[in-house]
């Protein structure tokens, strides 16, 4: 905080830990001098940061006004179906956690899903589904 | 300066003055919800928007600066409609239900929004109430939460972290999720918080307030099988009277002892007391661990608050405080043992409850190193709902005395109540035990005011006594920060609450700076008035040491006055 | 039919069958040529302002504030650290050139943004990118990694004495960021709150520095500005909006894609109907959102005028970020207003009464209206009289704009979507 580089360790850490583990939040703390609910906040502020353990895959479809004149209220409720749970929500196998989001830049090509760093366009439900379940 | 125009009123101001400042200036008090002196400004609620002639936009009063030939509007016609729309939008998600909630609330009596749905002049709600469901925080000892009252001011972060130094709230999440929260939302009981209450006496709504220990008071004045013993704090004094509409300050010892004897109170008892006790055994072990090389500075043990944060985050300095009880915990000691054995009556039939101006007495009354010595913990805003309750005109009743054997107190005493006010009473009681001689000047004038930090060089004796008074955990912070730099002190008096006890958490609402000091003033008037003015002086002392305690320091005072510390994780 | 600017190199744009599945080939550094920057670090610093200014850029981003304007201030601005921030943090709905840009001609806007870190004295850059950009960050860093070799970023930049660093701070997933001051506080590693302005971000901006805070697209029709001067720059366009802008065309169309045009030459319809093929399955075209999620909605029977700033203010509208979203009549109002609204509800901040609460309520009342297939009277009197105190008294842009969408439909479409109405479309 007050550092151009902290947002970059709490990615850092995501990334590490598919979530920013408490013991780093209380270094963090001590390091900076702030309290250790600040960084909390910052890190409940931003969709793409967990304090809680994330699935391995962290799915995120698109709901957004261009995706959705494309459909994507479809492929939500497929792909709901499909792993078994809401907006964000992990299966209980820890390998999907399922973010419905707003916007993922895409929006000529939607409906959008991205797979952690992936992106994938113009998902049809069929094609959907064969993406996830090939995710191992 | 700048010349500016607000509502038709010609004005020259400095430059940097704020529009809110500036609407002062023409005793125009614009509606806030989130500003609060003292704290930074948050421009969130946007209740105090004001018309710039020639700008569309409105603009927050609390942020803006004037400039030059600026023409404010603070009530055009634009203002007034935006102003009730978006108080309208905060009520909407504030909790509003059929079941009274609002006569239910911590404060029904003093509601900031109320005031400013009046003030603004709600006439109509429009919109469907928005339901948030969250749990209430129950976790602590000393404080509950409901968050679905909050509206998200912040004033509760701001005070708990640029005031107190300590910072437990957090904003999470965003949008229509945003929530204040604590750490992981464990809850209040669970993380570093303190009790001092300082949130509750900013938080504007009943999202905060103490945990209330008053219902279970009223079963035990009914309960004829128990000796329902009650005690005040010296701050209580000061305050109380504020719940009945007199001016901060007014002073109402004697009618309070009488209102909670009609209460039912089996016997009342001056925490006062136990504060002269205080210094008597806090006195002797300074001067013996400046005679014998002991662990120094030594800390004051009063504020239960200061406890709790030097635990959390300065564990490495628990030596250097006094093993001293608060006074609180004393008097419940030493009725539940000198007081039962005098009156022949059963340790385990007697209840002991104080009054406090604290919240954080609360907690302290349940640490498991105090031995239940108070059962239960009334803040002052309590005590004025139990005294409405029984529908008492107590302004006008007859003051009545403390009750005997625990009644009798110094002016030394009754500045407890005051930042200052231990390190002034020990500095008398000190200066004669050592010296042997009569202290001539009592009033120890550069440990007084609200200034966060004071410091002071005593002579006694051969000895130059290096002092410093705090109030606020943040101002203890830099003491200790201070003190970690290399900085010397024989004696640290430390008060969590800016101001000391007359500004705590558990004192009426509102509590501010010019309030405090109107309190403060009362206690040293208090002080001014007695004639017994050092705590070693008190008979009733003479008296409990004579018959019950042997000397200062002795092993029965050890083992009724004395406690231990914990360290805690932060 | 007219001249294009930023992406003369002929470079693919319509989207279909293509897709970030298949991304296309990274440039190659080594085939890009820098004159333009060189050009330009032997200019004054007062030069280039002076070229940006004649050429009338105004802001890609949204906003439209005019770039030398914005430059010249900061750069009168006395401070010890000045900065440089260009805003990718891409995110308003429908919008996706600034991605089109950093994937394809990243070079350009690294140019862009070492000239715009000169003209204003800045040494010191950021750029800002959403955090779901995952390849276009990847294309950058490399970008930034290589100027770095090649002494294009750094100490005495080809040799012009001008120092630079520049680092890309990812973001983490808050459409707040892009708003400017909220993105200030998002590199400063806080929660992404905006600010209260004044002061203003070339006033106090990064660690209270002065800053400059550009778009994408702006800092590379800056580059352009520079490679073609400001003369010819600013022959094309109309009086109020000069140059070109990216369109990112989406929704019930044939060809959605990032098309550059000319200001003034061409209009909203034959944007929609030629480069964008017209609506899909012949359906009928219902309206147009402009410029993103955020702004007002143009109906269908209003799209025959020049794509321009002017013309989109007097319609009621606005540039915005140049994302036309095309919306044909098989769909049901109410779903669309609520969707809408989510976007907006979703990504406030959370820090202003009026547009956290605002839209909460908005969303409501939209949810019950769409369950009950109308609104009463009463409702639309309320939505508007929320829209106008979020619109009058919110912190930031995205406040202020957020009910331009559902307000212009109520605006446009009061039959069909009053209880009782004349509803067209499905149910």
């Amino acid at each position: 905080m007050g550092d151009v580089s902290f947002l970059e360790r709490l990615h850092n850490l995501q990334d590490t830990y598919g979530y920013i583990p408490e013991k780093e939040i209380v270094s963090l703390a001590e390091e900076y001098d702030v309290p250790k609910a600040k960084i909390f906040g910052v890190i409940s502020f931003y969709s793409m940061l967990y304090t809680e353990p994330t699935g391995k895959f962290i799915v995120r479809v698109c709901d957004s006004l261009s995706c959705y004149l494309n459909e994507s209220d479809d492929l939500v409720r497929a792909v709901k179906d499909y792993l078994g749970i809401g907006h964000g929500e992990t299966t209980e196998d820890k390998r999907f956690t399922l973010e419905v989001v707003e916007c993922l830049g895409y929006c000529g090509e939607g409906p959008v899903m991205m797979i952690n760093d992936k992106v994938y366009t113009y998902v049809s439900e069929k094609k959907a589904l064969n993406i996830l379940s090939n995710c191992l | 300066m700048v010349k500016i125009n607000i509502d038709g009123q010609e004005l020259e101001l400095e430059a940097g003055t704020t529009i809110l400042e500036a609407a002062n200036e023409v005793q125009v008090n614009i509606p806030t919800l989130c500003y609060l002196e003292d704290l930074s400004v948050y421009g969130g609620c946007r209740l105090c928007v004001v018309e710039i002639i020639g700008e569309e936009m409105l603009r927050p009063a609390c942020t803006t600066e004037i400039e030059d030939d600026m023409q404010i509007k603070t009530h055009s016609k634009k203002v007034r409609e935006v102003r009730r729309n978006i108080f309208e939008l905060i009520i909407s998600s504030h909790d509003i239900d059929c079941k009274l909630n609002c006569l239910t609330c911590a404060r029904s009596t003093n509601c900031e929004l109320r005031d400013v749905g009046e003030q603004i002049d709600m006439q109509e709600m429009r919109l469907d109430a928005i339901e948030r469901n969250y749990v209430d925080d129950s976790s602590s000892h000393s404080i509950v939460r409901k968050p679905n009252k909050c509206i998200a001011c912040t004033r509760c972060i701001r005070k708990c972290e640029e005031v107190q130094g300590v910072g437990i709230f957090t904003k999470a999440n965003r949008g229509p999720e945003t929530v204040i929260t604590t750490f992981k939302d464990r809850g209040m009981g669970n993380v570093d918080c303190t009790n001092c209450g300082q949130c509750i006496q900013a938080c504007p709504t009943g999202a905060l307030h103490e945990s209330y220990h008053y219902n279970s008071v009223w079963h035990f004045l009914n309960d004829s099988s128990k000796f329902v013993v009650v005690q005040t704090a010296p701050a209580v004094r000061v305050a109380l009277s504020e719940g009945f509409g007199e001016q901060p300050g007014t002073v109402a010892t004697g009618q309070m002892v009488a209102a909670l004897r009609r209460l039912g109170f089996d016997r009342v008892f001056d925490t006062n007391f136990t504060a002269d006790l205080t210094i008597m055994e806090e006195g002797h072990e300074l001067i013996d661990r400046i005679q014998n090389d002991g662990q120094l500075p030594m800390f004051t043990s009063c504020s239960p608050g200061w406890i709790k944060f030097i635990e959390h985050f300065y564990p490495e300095y628990l030596d250097n405080l006094s093993t001293c009880k608060s006074p609180q915990q004393m008097l419940g000691a030493v009725t539940k043992s000198y007081y039962a054995e005098q009156q022949g009556i059963p340790p385990e039939d007697i209840v002991v409850v104080s009054v406090m101006p604290c919240t954080a007495k609360k907690f302290e009354s349940v640490r498991p190193e105090m031995d239940k010595d108070v059962d239960f913990v009334l803040t002052t805003r309590e005590l004025i709902r139990m005294i409405k309750e029984f529908s008492l005109d107590m302004m006008n009743l007859a003051e009545e005395p403390y009750d005997k054997l625990m009644g009798t107190s110094s002016g030394a005493a009754d500045i407890f109540g005051a930042s200052g006010g231990v390190m002034e009473a020990a500095l008398r009681t000190a200066y004669e035990v050592i010296t042997e001689e009569e202290l001539e000047n009592l009033d120890f004038t550069a440990v007084r005011g609200t200034n966060g930090i004071k410091e002071a060089e005593v002579e006694i004796g051969d000895l130059t006594l290096k002092a410093a008074v705090v109030s606020g955990l943040g101002n203890a912070k830099e003491l200790m920060e201070r003190i970690e730099a290399g900085a010397e002190y024989h004696f640290v008096e430390i008060m969590a609450c800016p101001g000391g006890c007359a500004g705590g958490g558990g004192q009426p609402i509102p509590t501010n700076q010019e309030i405090v000091e109107q309190r403060l003033n009362s206690l040293y008037e208090i002080d001014k008035h007695k004639s017994l003015r050092k705590s070693h002086q008190n008979p009733e002392i003479k008296q409990i040491y004579a018959e019950y305690l042997g000397e200062p320091g002795s092993e029965k005072a050890h083992e009724l006055l004395h406690t231990s510390y914990v360290v805690r994780n932060i | 039919m007219e001249e294009k600017i930023l992406l003369k190199e002929g470079i693919d744009i319509d989207l279909k069958g293509r897709g970030g599945d298949t991304p296309p080939a990274e440039p190659n550094i080594n085939e890009y040529d820098f004159f333009v920057l060189e050009e330009a670090l032997n200019l004054d610093r007062e030069e280039i302002i002076e070229q940006i200014k004649e050429a009338y850029l105004k802001g890609r981003g949204g906003a439209g504030f005019p770039t030398g304007l914005k430059w010249e201030m900061a750069l009168a601005e006395e401070a010890e650290q000045k900065y440089m921030i260009c805003n990718a943090d891409e995110a308003e709905t429908g919008t996706f050139k600034d991605r089109y840009l950093l994937e394809n001609v990243p070079f350009k806007v690294l140019e862009g943004i070492i000239i715009g870190a000169y003209a204003i004295g800045a040494e010191q850059a950021y750029i800002y990118m959403r955090g779901e950009y995952a390849r276009p960050r990847n294309v950058f860093s490399k970008a930034i990694e290589e100027a770095y070799k090649q002494g294009l970023l750094g100490e005495d930049i080809l040799g012009s004495g001008f120092n630079l660093e520049l680092r890309l701070i990812k973001g983490a997933g808050a459409y707040i960021c892009g708003e400017e001051t909220a993105l200030l506080n998002s590199i400063e590693g806080k929660r992404g709150r905006s600010r209260t302005k004044p002061p203003y971000p070339i006033q106090k901006g990064l660690f209270d520095q002065p800053t400059a805070v550009n778009n994408v697209e702006t800092l590379a029709s800056c580059r352009e500005i520079i490679r073609i001067g400001a003369k010819e720059y600013k022959s094309l366009g109309t009086k109020e909006s000069r140059g070109t802008k990216l369109v990112c065309l989406s929704g019930d169309i044939w060809k959605p894609g990032v098309y550059e045009v000319e200001f003034g030459q061409v209009t909203i319809k034959e944007i929609v109907e030629e480069y964008g093929g017209g609506t899909r399955d012949d359906a009928q075209l219902k309206f147009i959102i402009p410029g993103g999620a955020s702004t007002s909605i143009l109906p269908a029977e209003k799209l025959d005028i020049p794509y321009c700033y002017e013309t989109l203010a007097q319609a009621g509208s606005s540039v915005g970020s140049g994302a036309i979203i095309v919306v044909d009549d098989s769909h049901n109002l109410f779903d669309l207003m609520v969707t809408v609204s989510r976007f907006f509800m979703d990504e406030t901040c959370g820090t202003c009464f009026p547009c956290k609460e605002g839209n909460r309520q908005v969303n409501h009342i939209l949810n019950k209206v769409a369950d009950k297939g109308g609104f009463s009277k009463e409702e639309v009197e309320i939505v508007k009289s929320i829209g106008r105190t979020i619109y009058l008294s919110a912190r930031c842009g995205l406040g202020q704009t957020s009910l331009n969408f559902i307000y212009s439909i109520l605006k446009n479409y009061p039959d069909e979507v009053l209880l009782g109405g004349d509803k067209h479309g499905k149910d």
